[in-house]
């Protein structure tokens, strides 16, 4: 490798840095076939005067760098759907038990704030001086807050968007607990596959 | 995979004797294509099973050259790029007819 050409040793390198863009399970077999290439221009002796091939293989490093590029920006698009896929097919099922164990557990918990709130209501001497305003301000904090958790939800399940916010709007509490017993996705989503293999260490 | 001029010139090459395996340096230099339009073509290529490789054994003319990366059309390969080249060449006095009024696409690489 020492004696090879200047040349040559500068196109290695640069074919070498190129190649570093690579997930490690292709890196040195890439590298190795590009650079099994320099000698054929190096040695082209269709190119003439001779410093042609120089900057034949200096663009062809260039070229590589390209393709490096592109390469790792396609590898990276797919893992990016591979995980989408599976994010769509994967994560969004349960069951259908699970659907009516969740919207059971949604109306206990409507149930609870209903009965809570006629309890207080009951309680308070006047109920519309202050708990009147303070739920409608709930209500609407509710709204907004599962309105924005639909808007920012990457997906939902079962239904659209749209129906999902719809039912928020119409039943304030209940719509929006359904939807979040039911229709919203937790943080517990599947882990993306490693995009580009193991990255060995620089 | 849509079939675009750079591709095209590839196949071209590629399909004029099936049975001989191309290097890189001679596909840039028989297709007139730069490495970095070719090598990301043949990746694709070889991903849909289009085309396969494989390393040279030894070098015949040692020299310590190191081994090359040989590639050539799959089965599959062959029977995509006579069809594909076939409706291009179909399609070809079409496009020189209405050449006035169909502006080419230009040399889009």
């Amino acid at each position: 490798m020492s004696q090879a050409p200047r040349p040559q040793r500068i196109a290695e390198w640069l074919i070498r840095a190129a190649c570093r863009r690579l997930p490690a399970d292709v890196r040195a077999e890439q590298c190795r076939e590009w650079t099994a290439e320099l000698p054929a221009i190096l040695d082209d002796q269709s190119i003439r005067p001779s410093f042609l091939r120089t900057l034949r293989a200096l663009s062809f490093s260039i070229g590589i760098s390209r393709t490096t590029r592109q390469l790792s920006r396609s590898a990276r698009a797919s893992a990016r759907r591979a995980a989408n896929a599976q994010w769509r097919t994967g994560a969004m099922r349960i069951g259908p038990l699970d659907v009516v164990a969740r919207a059971i557990l949604g109306l206990f918990i409507w149930l609870l704030i209903v009965v809570g709130v006629i309890t207080l209501a009951r309680m308070s001497p006047d109920p519309h001086g202050w708990l009147v305003p303070l739920g409608l301000a709930l209500g609407i904090g509710f709204d907004v807050f599962c309105l924005a958790d639909i808007v920012r939800a990457a997906q939902v399940r079962y239904l659209p968007k749209w129906a999902w916010a719809l039912i928020c709007l119409i039943q304030t509490p209940l719509g929006g607990i359904m939807y979040l017993s039911i229709g919203h996705i937790g943080r517990s989503r599947p882990v993306p596959p490693r995009s580009m293999g193991p990255r060995a260490a620089r | 995979m849509k079939l675009t001029r750079p591709l095209e010139r590839v196949l071209r090459v590629m399909i004029t004797d099936p049975a001989v395996p191309h290097y890189g340096y001679d596909l840039m230099k028989a297709a007139k294509l730069p490495s970095g339009t070719l090598y990301p073509m043949l990746a694709r290529l070889q991903q849909e099973g289009l085309v396969d490789s494989e390393w040279e054994a030894q070098p015949q003319d040692a020299g310590g050259r190191p081994p090359r990366k040989y590639y050539r059309l799959t089965a599959e390969g062959l029977r995509v790029a006579r069809l594909e080249l076939a409706q291009v060449t179909r399609a070809a006095p079409r496009r020189v007819g209405h050449g006035a009024t169909r502006s080419a696409p230009g040399s889009m690489r």
